[in-house]
């Protein structure tokens, strides 16, 4: 099992050094940027341009590719594919697949969410790479975040990786009972379907208990609450997050102004 | 002098129709150790919800009677400051992990962190709790990355640095092997010697015979025993309404009516059987 459940990796990078609100601003202007450039391409070179290098700079190019190319491509691949196919309102017929006419225009729009998915997916795998989820919640709710807010948050952020080891535990429980779990691809969707029950009913069972667990120890207590560590906030952080909220707002002007 | 004063407590779970407990008048003396047994249905869990505070101010439903801990009363406080007086653990070690902390040195400092104890005091106190409980090498673990038993001890940890009045644990080791089983039961052990208040919920009866001061025997939301484990647990009643027995008692008793076994009483634990068999 993965000992941090987590996409977190701890390394030695300036990145790593930032205050995660600071993090936080980077991945929502990245979001903003990219999606109200305009433009096919400018998903794309968000990507490319900013998250790439962000994520060499933080000595975590490789995890990202793996992020990347586990969930992040098949999911904006299925999506650029469903759309191309059933979405319609396009003129120019690229080709035909039996009875579905595939559009130059329709193409287009679905190349264009489906990178815009690619960014904000990648945007926030770039925030949890390179930020612990303790260091989040504890900074969010030092600002004033509601503490049940930064739980909500996290354990959001979180979903993923935990999911995948509950369904590893799962599939492994299933395996040793003989289930069939490495045949043809087809074979193995449909072996998704035992997986589904006990997965989607454990996670409701363990939401209940973790509830119990953290309002034993005072979760919702109404007193002032303490902190173990300081998160650092820079002079540094302060700059770079006046610049991306500035970066934000002509973003958003130039959107306003332009159309 | 009774630090758990339950009075006349019925409680039925929301949408249901059968109370979970009825009519439960119970008291826990200071320092005392209790555990409580009883079949799958019997309100065990219930039972440690209701010293918890969870019943009702968690899971709502009907709850009569009254629960008061250290002179204060359960339904006139709040949740989250009842829990400074009465500390729950439960099963599920995995699942009592905040998820939100990136050690187990954080992970026990969550709760302080709640409540507001000033930094140089929760470090303090999560080094002691560590102490205490023997887990002080795991400070720089992620909690994720431990073994069932050690999650425990750190689940475990995590209420006592609370320093609750009561302890309550719901079946911490039916989920360990016999070396966290063994863990968690050295723990809760120290914790009995300083003199805490255990309420314990436990399957394995000879672990209890050795431990605790007094059995309680739960069946269908009511309390069926009450007394000295030794009475509690070789009791007939037990075997008749299918509560799980030691197989010493079970060993002895056949081995009574082959007039093998001369003793009066009956034994719990290995050593009292081997004592009775061969002397």
């Amino acid at each position: 099992m993965n000992d941090r459940l987590s996409f977190y990796r701890k390394k030695n990078s300036p990145i790593h050094t930032l205050n995660p609100f600071t993090k936080l601003t980077l991945t929502l202007a990245l979001i903003v940027i990219g999606i109200v450039g305009g433009g096919y391409w400018t998903a794309s070179l968000a990507v490319c341009l900013a998250i790439a290098p962000l994520t060499i700079f933080s000595k975590l190019f490789g995890d990202y590719l793996r992020v990347a190319f586990r969930l992040i491509l098949p999911t904006a691949g299925f999506m650029f594919v469903m759309q191309s196919i059933f979405i319609p309102g396009g003129v120019t017929e690229l080709f035909r697949i039996g009875p579905f006419s595939i559009e130059v225009e329709t193409v287009q729009r679905s190349y264009l969410i489906a990178s815009r998915i690619f960014l904000m997916v990648s945007a926030f795998a770039f925030l949890l790479l390179t930020t612990h989820p303790s260091e989040l919640m504890t900074d969010l709710t030092r600002r004033g975040l509601p503490p049940q807010f930064s739980y909500v948050l996290i354990s959001t952020l979180q979903i993923i990786p935990q999911m995948q080891a509950k369904a590893q535990t799962i599939i492994s429980a299933q395996r040793s009972r003989g289930l069939d779990t490495e045949s043809s691809f087809m074979k193995r969707i449909g072996l998704l379907v035992p997986l589904v029950g006990p997965l989607v009913f454990g996670s409701l069972v363990e939401v209940e208990e973790r509830a119990i667990a953290i309002e034993a120890r005072g979760f919702t207590s109404t007193r002032v609450k303490t902190f173990l560590h300081d998160i650092p906030d820079t002079h540094m952080d302060k700059i770079i997050r006046w610049a991306l909220l500035a970066l934000i707002i002509v973003a958003l002007a130039s959107k306003i102004w332009l159309s | 002098m009774a630090i758990v004063n339950l009075q006349n407590i019925t409680y039925k779970y929301p949408l249901t129709e059968t109370p979970a407990l009825r009519n439960i008048t119970l008291q826990v003396e200071e320092g005392e150790f209790v555990a409580v047994i009883g079949p799958n249905g019997a309100g065990k869990s219930t039972l440690c919800y209701t010293l918890a505070g969870f019943v009702p101010h968690f899971f709502k439903g009907e709850l009569a009677g009254s629960v008061e801990v250290a002179g204060q009363e359960s339904s006139q406080s709040t949740l989250h400051e009842w829990v400074l007086n009465v500390g729950l653990a439960f099963q599920n070690p995995f699942n009592q992990i905040s998820g939100a902390k990136y050690t187990v040195f954080e992970e026990i400092a969550f709760g302080l962190e709640n409540i507001g104890v000033p930094r140089e005091e929760m470090k303090q106190r999560v080094t002691d709790a560590m102490k205490l409980t023997g887990i002080s090498d795991l400070a720089d673990r992620s909690p994720y990355s431990l073994s069932g038993g050690q999650q425990q001890r750190v689940a475990l940890t995590s209420i006592l640095v609370m320093q609750p009045k009561v302890l309550v644990l719901d079946e911490p080791t039916s989920q360990m092997d016999p070396i966290g089983t063994r863990e968690v039961f050295g723990v809760i052990r120290t914790m009995t010697e300083k003199g805490m208040t255990v309420v314990l919920v436990e399957h394995k009866v000879e672990w209890i015979a050795n431990f605790a001061d007094r059995v309680i025997a739960l069946y269908e939301g009511q309390i069926l025993l009450d007394g000295k484990p030794g009475e509690v647990l070789t009791s007939d009643l037990l075997v008749e309404k299918g509560f799980g027995i030691s197989r010493y008692t079970s060993v002895a008793r056949k081995a009574m009516k082959l007039g093998l076994w001369k003793r009066e009483s009956l034994p719990v634990t290995l050593e009292e059987a081997v004592e009775g068999f061969t002397r």
